[in-house]
C-alpha cells in the first residue's frame, strides 16, 4: 500500500491527540468507552464478542499479568496515581484487601436484585463484606481430583473418596513405583492448603463482631496440616512448587499421578499437555466425614475508584458473570474450563468445553455437583498475598526439611497481625 | 568575601543534592512513618488521614519477620566483613611486598569485577548458581558432588560470596594506597632490626594503615546492612530467599506488596537508626582503642 503524504501527516498529527484524549468519556454521540484490565486467557474473546454485541459501550481490553507476576502491583499502582481501569480483575482472596485499600469501590447500589438471582449466593459472600458488595464473582472454583485414569486402570486402583484412603493409595503408590507418587505437595501452595483448610472446617479470618478474628492455626488447619506433613515425613508424596519445572518434568513424564486443584486447572492442563490427551478424568475432591469441599482459585470483577462510567463498567461486567455468550467466547478460546457463578450458565460451558480430552466426561456436571458441596463460612484476610508469601516460605522451608508445615502456618500469622495493626484495622488474634 | 562566594559556589551541588536525595526523603519517610489512612473496625469505611504515634513503630518491632530479616543481616555481617578487610589486606600486602609477579595485572583483574554494575554481578552469579544452567553445577556433577549453591543454608554464603568479588578489589586499592603512604625508613629500620616480609607485614605495616582499615570496615558495614540487590535477583531461582529476606527487601515488600506505607516508612527509618547507630558504635570502639 502507497501512503501519501497527507495520510502520513494526518495520522501523524492525530496519533498524539488520540494519545492524549482521555478515555472513558462519552465522545459526541458515540459509545461509551471504558477499560477492563485481565490477566484471565480468554478475556479478549469475551471483549470482543460484548463490543459485537452492543454498540452503547465500547470496551477497551488490556491483558496484563497475573497477580503474582505483577498484575496486582500495577492495579494498584494505578490506583495510587489516579488512573485504574474502570474494571478490574481481582482474584477471590484479594477483594478484601483492594477493598480497604479504596480500589474497589462498594457497588451495593449498582448489583441489583435481577444480578444477584443469577449468580450462586456462595459466591456472592465470599466479595461482600460489611454488608457491601465490592467485587461480582465470574468463576467459583472448587476443588476436585484430576486423576489419571490409564495408571489408575492399570493398577485396578480405586478413585479415593476420603483423605484416609488417599493416604492409603499414595502409600501403595510409592511401593509400586520407585520413581512415581500420588501427588504432590505444593510449596509454593498456600491456596491449595487454605482449600484444604476451608474444607476441614477452618476459619482463618472472621469478621462477624466487626473485628479481624485471625487464626490460621486453628483445629481443623492443625488436623490438616498434620495429615499432610505425615505424607512428607513418609516420603509418600513430592514437595515442590507447582509452578516451576520440575512440577512441569514430574506431571509430563508421568510421574504423577492427580493433581488436587480449582475445576479451572482441567483447561490449564489441557493447555499445557495437549499429549496426554485422554489420559486424564476428573473425580471429587476426597473428604473426611461431611460431604463439603473448599475453593482453589476464581476471579471477580471489580470496578474502581477511578472509574468515570460505573453504571456501563457494572452493565459489562454483568454481561461478562451471567451471559451465555460470554461464557461460550471464552471456553471456546480453548484454554479454559472455568466454573461459572451464575447456574443459569452451567449448561452453556458443559456444550462450549471441548470434552475430547476428558475422554467425553461430563465434567461440568461434576463441577456443578461439587460447587454445591462448598462449605460456608469461609473469609479470607486483609493482605492475603502477603499472609500466602509467608505461609509459602514456611513451606519451602519445610519440603526441605526444616521446621513443619504448621510452623509454616503460624509464621504466617505472626507476620500478617503486624501489618493488619500497622493498616489501623481491629483486629484479635485467635487459637495458634 | 571573594573566597566565601567561591566556596559558596563549590559547596552548592554538595548541599543540594543532601538535601534533595537524603534531607527531603528522610524527612517524608519520618512524616509517613507517624500518619496513616486509617478506616475504624474491619476497614471497609471512608479513609481518613490521622497521626498514629508511635503505632507503626510497635507494628515493626513485633514483626518476626523483620526481625528475622534482621539477624540474617547481622549474621551477613559477621560472616561478610572480616572475609572482605582480611581478603583485601592479605591481598594488598603481598601485592606491596613484590611477591606477587605482575603487579598491575593482578591490580586490574582483581579491581575489574568492581566495575561491574551490583545487578548484573548478580545475574552473573544467578546463572552459575541455578542448577540446570550452571557450567560449575556440572562440572561438580561429573565428580559425582552434588552441590546446592541455592539451599537452605548454602545461600548465605552464595550472597557473601558475589559481594566479595564485587568488592574485595577495590577495597585492596585502598589498602595498597595507603601502603604505599607508609615512611620506607620505618620499612628499612624494620629489616635493620632483623624481621622478615611476615612478621613486616603483620607488626609494621598492619598498624599503620589501621586508619584504612577501619574506614573499610565502616563502609563495608553500611553498605552489607541494607542488602538488597543480590537476594532479589536470587531469590527468583530459589524459594530459600524470602520476600522479606533482608530489612532493605522487608521495606520494599511492605510498600509495594502489602501497600503499607506507614509500615515501610517506618522500618526505614529504624533501619537508618540501627545503621547509624552501629557505625558509630563501632567507631567510638576503635577510636578507644587508638587512644
Amino acid at each position: 500500500m502507497r501512503l501519501s503524504r497527507r495520510t502520513l501527516l494526518a495520522a501523524g498529527l492525530t496519533a498524539p491527540l488520540a494519545a492524549c484524549s482521555t478515555p472513558q468519556r462519552r465522545g459526541a454521540g458515540g459509545p461509551v468507552e471504558i477499560t477492563f484490565w485481565s490477566a484471565l486467557r480468554g478475556s479478549q474473546q469475551v471483549v470482543d464478542a460484548f463490543n459485537s454485541s452492543q454498540n452503547r459501550i465500547r470496551v477497551i481490553f488490556q491483558q496484563i499479568p497475573s497477580g503474582g507476576q505483577g498484575g496486582y502491583a500495577k492495579l494498584s499502582n494505578a490506583a495510587r496515581a489516579g488512573n485504574a481501569p474502570d474494571v478490574a480483575t481481582i482474584e477471590y482472596p484479594q477483594v478484601p484487601g483492594f477493598a480497604i485499600d479504596g480500589v474497589a469501590r462498594d457497588i451495593t447500589d449498582l448489583v441489583t436484585d435481577r444480578v444477584k438471582q443469577k449468580l450462586l449466593p456462595q459466591a456472592l459472600k465470599l466479595t461482600t463484606f460489611d454488608n457491601r458488595v465490592f467485587s461480582v464473582p465470574l468463576d467459583i472454583e472448587p476443588m476436585v481430583l484430576h486423576y489419571r485414569v490409564d495408571l489408575f486402570e492399570a493398577n485396578g486402583f480405586k478413585i479415593p473418596e476420603t483423605w484416609d484412603e488417599f493416604a492409603d493409595l499414595a502409600r501403595t503408590v510409592r511401593d509400586r513405583y520407585p520413581d512415581k507418587k500420588l501427588t504432590l505437595f505444593p510449596t509454593d501452595g498456600a491456596m491449595q492448603f487454605a482449600c484444604f483448610a476451608w474444607q476441614a472446617g477452618a476459619k482463618w479470618f472472621d469478621t462477624s463482631n466487626g473485628k479481624w478474628h485471625v487464626s490460621l492455626a486453628d483445629e481443623p488447619t492443625q488436623k490438616v496440616a498434620a495429615y499432610w506433613q505425615k505424607l512428607i515425613d513418609d516420603d509418600v508424596v513430592f514437595r515442590n512448587a507447582s509452578d516451576s519445572k520440575q512440577h512441569d518434568a514430574q506431571v509430563g513424564q508421568d510421574r504423577v499421578l492427580t493433581r488436587l486443584s480449582g475445576a479451572w486447572d482441567a483447561g490449564a492442563q489441557m493447555r499445557a499437555r495437549p499429549a496426554q490427551k485422554g489420559k486424564w478424568r476428573i473425580a471429587p475432591m476426597p473428604i473426611w466425614d461431611r460431604p463439603v469441599v473448599g475453593t482453589h482459585g476464581g476471579s471477580t470483577f471489580a470496578i474502581t475508584k477511578d472509574s468515570g462510567e460505573p453504571e456501563a463498567a457494572m452493565e459489562f461486567i454483568e454481561w461478562q458473570t451471567t451471559h451465555p455468550d460470554a461464557l461460550t467466547a471464552r471456553l471456546k478460546s480453548g484454554t479454559s474450563s472455568q466454573y461459572p457463578v451464575a447456574p443459569g450458565l452451567v449448561e452453556a460451558g458443559g456444550k462450549a468445553f471441548p470434552g475430547e480430552y476428558y475422554g467425553g466426561q461430563d465434567i461440568y456436571k461434576l463441577f456443578k455437583q461439587e460447587a454445591d458441596k462448598i462449605r460456608d463460612g469461609w473469609v479470607w484476610g486483609p493482605r492475603m498475598t502477603a499472609t500466602q508469601k509467608v505461609m509459602q516460605d514456611g513451606f519451602a522451608r519445610a519440603g526441605a526439611g526444616e521446621g513443619t508445615l504448621i510452623d509454616a502456618v503460624r509464621e504466617a500469622q505472626s507476620g500478617t497481625m503486624p501489618d493488619l495493626k500497622a493498616l489501623g484495622l481491629s483486629t484479635e488474634e485467635g487459637a495458634r | 568575601m571573594k573566597g566565601k562566594l567561591a566556596c559558596a559556589i563549590l559547596m552548592a551541588p554538595f548541599f543540594l543534592l543532601l538535601v534533595t536525595v537524603f534531607l527531603i526523603p528522610t524527612g517524608t519517610a519520618i512524616w509517613l512513618s507517624f500518619f496513616a489512612a486509617d478506616q475504624p473496625g474491619l476497614g471497609f469505611g471512608p479513609e481518613r488521614t490521622v497521626f498514629v504515634g508511635l503505632r507503626s513503630y510497635v507494628a515493626v518491632l513485633s514483626d518476626p519477620t523483620f526481625l528475622n530479616g534482621l539477624g540474617t543481616v547481622v549474621l551477613y555481617c559477621l560472616i561478610y566483613i572480616p572475609l572482605m578487610v582480611l581478603g583485601a589486606l592479605v591481598l594488598a600486602l603481598l601485592l606491596d611486598s613484590g611477591v606477587a609477579k605482575l603487579r598491575s595485572w593482578a591490580q586490574m583483574s582483581l579491581y575489574l569485577p568492581h566495575a561491574v554494575p551490583g545487578i548484573i554481578a548478580a545475574l552473573i552469579w544467578l546463572y552459575l548458581y541455578t542448577p540446570g544452567l550452571s557450567p560449575i553445577i556440572d562440572l561438580f556433577a561429573k565428580a559425582d558432588i552434588q552441590i546446592n549453591f541455592l539451599g537452605i543454608h548454602t545461600v548465605l554464603p552464595s550472597i557473601v560470596n558475589i559481594a566479595l568479588w564485587s568488592n574485595l578489589g577495590y577495597n585492596m586499592v585502598i589498602f595498597y594506597a595507603a601502603l604505599q603512604a607508609v615512611p620506607r625508613e620505618v620499612l628499612e629500620a624494620s629489616v635493620v632490626d632483623g624481621a622478615g616480609p611476615v612478621k613486616q607485614a603483620v607488626r609494621i605495616k598492619t598498624p599503620l594503615v589501621r586508619g584504612a582499615i577501619v574506614t573499610v570496615g565502616i563502609f563495608t558495614l553500611i553498605w552489607a546492612l541494607q542488602l538488597f540487590t543480590e537476594p532479589v535477583l536470587l531469590s527468583q531461582s530459589t524459594p530459600m530467599i524470602s520476600a522479606r529476606f533482608s530489612p532493605s527487601m522487608y521495606i520494599y515488600d511492605a510498600a509495594f506488596t502489602r501497600n503499607n506505607y506507614g509500615l515501610a516508612a517506618a522500618a526505614s527509618v529504624i533501619l537508618l537508626a540501627f545503621t547509624i547507630a552501629l557505625s558509630y558504635g563501632v567507631t567510638r570502639w576503635t577510636n578507644r582503642k587508638a587512644a
